[in-house]
């Protein structure tokens, strides 16, 4: 990181968020999970893809920029939008094959991008309880690309998931998304962690970039991988943040944390 | 007959132990006060399908709901104290779980009087191994493979909406959420309304009706009806005050005694969230409004 410039100062998550944004095109329609794959889509669409479409589950369609939400639905994301439908109509674009690109969260991937979204050890007794496919699932099954955001722990990355909430390549075997009626020419195509970029070769996740700028080095990254990962040969630097994105991403961040301090002291 | 009356008639006269119900409302304008009065009046062994309401909570945190479903609940015990009440009065739901689009279309093909959907998510996923409701079938046509969801008819469905005139005719706007498929599904339909209108004013714009009047059984005029949630066109939301009951089992219990069990209606609820927060706390959630130019009607030759 830059110690002779202090504005350039950036952490693995700034990272992360920036790289998630570099995989939105500006002619995109995409649909957009909350958390951290709204705040990539957002600061993509005050840099470098200012005419994509935003498509949020609630039912919402749109084009002009909006403040960083702190939930699924708000009025802010509502407010100004070229469409405003339910669930339904938002999901048949996708399944219908007009909505190109999905970002979505993770509670855990694996090797060949199934993503685990509802339990760890067996479902009626689970170790740890996630919330549940949400939209996950349509997305991902939906979507011509679909990206996945998440922070990159061992636990998160396991060489296979307990539980399917949404299916990549299964065990990486071709055509068997398409054999159990999924839409073909869909699945996940990139993961995007605080640690690196991956992208899919084969139904087989492969390590494309390293966030060498953050400190991240690949003994960091095969640490936090639950099997023996495919390593690009022309593995490369993740592109650290301009100053630019940087200061889009303080800016696109500034509202809602001010919300997040105020909630505790609010809060009776 | 009327059927314009009290949150207390409507939810005692439809909301029955052991129905199953949809409450309407994707975090946008839940029916926040129906639920209130549903827990007041201590109705149990409730079936609930909605998708991603907040308003629900309480109701699985006092132990009413038999069976939820469900595309996302926050079903890790640890960071749900809503959850962890129920189990720690053996009140623990049953979860049957879709993904959310297999919510939408489950009460899709219930509005449409099928009994089933064809859907192209879900298949694949292991949450068909727990949900006898979602199947992969040989598509007829193609020959291949397709998924499908069994519809979901709901006894009663409760919607809180913009405005309603008195004969049910309800108007929605904003997101949708699963509302419109939700709402028609229901058998018997309890609308909550900010504010009862002429039928003229539904009239001049029928496009936005989500719900023709001859379906509605029972119409509750409730002002802030979805308060703590945000309504468009009406007022933000106030997540903090949602989150007022949690913190400890003492937190929990006060506020049920004092905001819930402790007050006969929402008017009251309200009035004492006006004592704790300030004289200014519901302007503080006013939205600024901001007009859309008006649609025009008619029918005569213009003279």
């Amino acid at each position: 990181m830059s110690q002779e410039n202090p504005t350039l100062d950036f952490n693995a998550n700034d990272q992360m968020i920036v790289a998630a944004s570099h995989l939105i095109r500006d002619d995109d329609a995409a649909y957009v999970g909350v958390g951290l794959p709204m705040f990539a889509a957002l600061l993509a669409k005050r840099t470098h893809a200012p005419n994509c479409t935003i498509v949020i589950e609630n039912g919402i369609t749109r084009t002009e920029e909006f403040e960083l939400p702190d939930g699924t639905d708000t009025l802010g994301t509502q407010f100004h939008a070229d469409k405003l439908a339910g669930l339904s109509y938002v999901s048949y674009l996708g399944q219908a094959g007009f909505i190109n690109l999905g970002f979505i969260g993770a509670g855990q991937i694996d090797r060949y991008g199934n993503v685990n979204d509802t339990v760890i050890g067996d479902y009626h007794n689970p170790v740890h309880r996630f919330p549940g496919s949400g939209g996950a699932n349509d997305v991902m099954s939906f979507c011509e690309r679909t990206c996945v955001v998440l922070n990159q722990t061992k636990r998160r990355f396991p060489e296979k998931v307990d539980f399917i909430t949404c299916p990549g390549y299964f065990d990486g075997k071709p055509g068997q998304r398409e054999e159990l009626g999924i839409r073909p020419g869909t699945g996940p195509v990139a993961v995007v962690t605080d640690l690196g970029c991956y992208e899919f070769e084969n139904g087989e996740m492969v390590l494309k970039t390293i966030h060498t700028a953050c400190g991240v080095t690949l003994d960091k990254v095969k640490a936090e991988t639950g099997w023996d990962l495919k390593i690009s040969p022309d593995l490369k630097d993740t592109p650290p943040p301009t100053a630019e994105e940087l200061r889009i991403l303080r800016e696109t961040a500034a509202p809602l944390l001010a919300r997040h301090r105020r909630t505790d002291l609010e809060r009776r | 007959m009327s059927k314009i009356m009290t949150m207390q008639e409507a939810i005692s006269k439809y909301v029955k132990s052991g129905i199953l119900l949809f409450i309407g409302g994707m975090q946008h304008g839940e029916p926040f006060a129906a639920v209130h009065e549903i827990v007041r009046q201590r109705i149990d062994h409730l079936e609930i399908v909605s998708c991603l309401t907040i308003s629900t909570n309480l109701l699985i945190s006092e132990g009413r709901v038999d069976k939820f479903y469900t595309g996302y609940y926050h079903q890790d015990i640890k960071r749900s104290y809503w959850l962890s009440r129920a189990k720690s009065i053996g009140k623990y739901p049953v979860f049957q779980e879709y993904s959310h689009f297999g919510i939408a279309q489950a009460l899709l093909a219930g509005q449409m009087g099928i009994s089933y959907i064809p859907v192209r998510s879900q298949v694949g996923s292991d949450m068909l191994k727990y949900n006898p409701n979602i199947k992969v079938i040989d598509d007829p046509f193609t020959g291949g493979k397709i998924g499908a969801v069994k519809a979901i008819v709901p006894d009663v469905g409760i919607l809180h909406v913009q405005r309603c005139d008195e004969n049910g005719n309800a108007q929605r706007w904003g997101s949708l959420g699963v509302d419109a498929e939700g709402i028609n599904a229901s058998r018997t339909v309890i609308i909550t309304t900010e504010k009862i209108v002429d039928s003229g004013v539904i009239r001049r714009d029928p496009n936005r009706t989500i719900i023709p009047g001859y379906r509605v059984a029972a119409i509750v005029e409730q002002p802030w009806g979805a308060y703590p949630m945000h309504l468009a066109g009406c007022y933000l939301g106030d997540w903090p005050a949602f989150l007022a009951p949690l913190g400890s089992e003492d937190v929990y219990n006060n506020f049920m005694e004092k905001f819930v069990y402790g007050v006969k209606n929402w008017d009251e609820f309200l009035k004492l969230r006006r004592e704790v927060k300030g004289e200014e706390y519901f302007k503080g959630l006013e939205v600024k409004l901001e007009p859309s130019e008006p649609i025009y009607s008619g029918w005569e030759v213009k003279a």
